[in-house]
């Protein structure tokens, strides 16, 4: 190999133009080396469009890691946040299910890096629903993580929703998206080619310039894998172009029926949302997010404490010989103020000094989405005025946990 | 579904919470917030002509 060793190149005399090498040629740039931009230098090849807007994922949980509340429920029949966090069940008489986190160790999903799935199993199938009944999957979002999309205005941003789908059944599937602030609605569909296989799905979504979403910590945007529905929900056109909500187009293209048979799953994993219109070939990689910051984030909407033996969850005082209270605080800041729930009030107890008495009840109030105050009764033995612990009682069964869920 | 509503005291002054009973028997303390979903959900099952019960 030869070397030229000059100082600069420059184009012939009135050319504006140096080509280095031939289409088809590859130009090596050695390891170590740098290329040097002045500062106001363009065509790198990297213009702000190939910029995400957001720095952290639209989607919480897309890789379906965090799952606080259970790792698997059986007998589903109602709707809730039952298994992976922030990942939203509408179902409404139409069979029943047993969800899972599934853990990925080879297929198409797994070598994309994905190490868990959502996956859902009829286990009781209703083959003819009633006209009303529904069954969706999905994920709700706040409005005031939603600006950068600039709905409502002339500036308007185009979506793409990307994902890892498997089922038993062949098929087309409905996605929609529904603006809960202006209801509204835009679509598109995907199709499962091949049975018991991970493929990779790319939906398109319009911009839409009418109806802002509302700058708030209220839900704004639903969107819905639709898996089942009643004569409702099907019979009208998936729409492609936003428009007025519409029941009769959430399930128009949809046929995988997920519910006319007990043989019959559904699983999904990889979920990104982006900024702009990608094809399957364009679609930046998923956003990974460690354990810690993807747990952090769910935790807006949701915390619930580990079970320990003699776990300390809350410190305080005993006001007289039978209470203790005290302040307990959420995980997180969390979406709004959150409901608290806890396992039976006997589970508990309030340590003092050296010793520790069961309690025979415990509630919570004033909660804010930082703190809420907790107040236990016990039999008796506590010393007025003095510290106080909230702690399991030693049977390993306490818990407290907290909702500000959409 | 929402079985029962009461009111919590505490030290006989309400809490600004309300103890709401589900149909299938679970418990939750709930904020008076209305950015939270149970307070709507309460708020929707008071217009839907139930009654929330006073504090003990």
């Amino acid at each position: 190999m030869s070397t030229l060793e000059v100082n600069k190149i420059t184009p012939v005399s009135g050319g504006t133009t140096v080509q280095v090498g031939e289409s088809g040629d590859t130009i090596n740039i050695p390891a170590g080396a740098t290329i040097a931009n002045a500062g106001t230098s363009t065509g790198f090849g990297i213009t702000a469009a190939n910029f995400r807007p957001n720095v952290n994922p639209l989607i919480i949980n897309g890789d379906m890691a965090m799952a606080q509340r259970n790792t698997s429920v059986t007998g589903i029949t109602d709707d809730g946040y039952k298994l992976c966090d922030r990942w939203y069940e509408y179902l409404s008489s139409l069979g029943t299910y047993t969800f899972a986190q599934e853990a990925q160790t080879s297929g198409n999903a797994f070598d994309n890096g994905f190490r868990t799935a959502f996956r859902i199993d009829c286990t009781t199938a209703d083959a003819s629903p009633s006209a009303s009944d529904e069954f969706w999957w999905g994920m709700k979002f706040e409005g005031q993580d939603l600006q950068l999309i600039k709905k409502g205005t002339s500036n308007a941003q185009k979506l793409t929703l990307a994902f890892w789908v498997k089922s038993n059944k062949t098929g087309v599937g409905q996605v929609n998206f529904r603006d809960t602030d202006n209801s509204r609605m835009c679509s598109g569909t995907y199709t499962i080619s091949v049975a018991n296989t991970w493929e990779h799905k790319i939906i398109n979504i319009a911009a839409d310039t009418t109806g802002a979403f509302t700058n708030d910590n209220a839900e704004s945007l639903q969107i819905q894998w639709y898996l089942d529905s009643g004569s409702n929900y099907e019979g009208g056109a998936t729409p492609t172009a936003w428009e007025a909500d519409s029941a009769g187009d959430r399930n128009a293209s949809g046929n995988l029926n997920i519910g006319d048979n007990t043989a019959n799953d559904w699983s999904i994993t990889g979920i990104q949302l982006e900024v702009g219109e990608y094809t399957s070939s364009t679609i930046p990689p998923f956003q990974h997010e460690s354990f810690g910051d993807n747990l952090f984030r769910c935790q807006r909407y949701y915390f619930r404490t580990p079970v320990l033996q003699n776990q300390v969850f809350a410190t305080g005082f005993s006001s007289n010989s039978t209470t203790g209270r005290g302040l307990f605080e959420n995980y997180q800041v969390m979406r709004s103020a959150p409901s608290i729930s806890k396992s039976s009030g006997t589970d508990f107890a309030v340590h003092q000094a050296a010793s520790s008495t069961q309690t025979t009840g415990l509630d919570f109030y004033y909660m804010t989405n930082k703190t809420s105050l907790w107040y236990a009764t016990v039999s008796s033995g506590l010393t007025e005025g003095n510290g106080a612990l909230l702690i399991d009682d030693g049977g390993a069964n306490a818990y407290i946990e907290g909702s500000a869920e959409l | 579904m929402i079985n029962t509503v009461k009111k919590l005291n505490v030290d006989g002054v309400f809490s600004n919470t309300y103890v709401l009973t589900l149909e299938n028997g679970n418990t939750l303390y709930v904020p008076l917030d209305e950015a939270n979903t149970d307070y709507q959900n309460i708020l929707q099952w008071v217009a839907d002509g139930n009654t929330i019960q006073e504090a003990d």
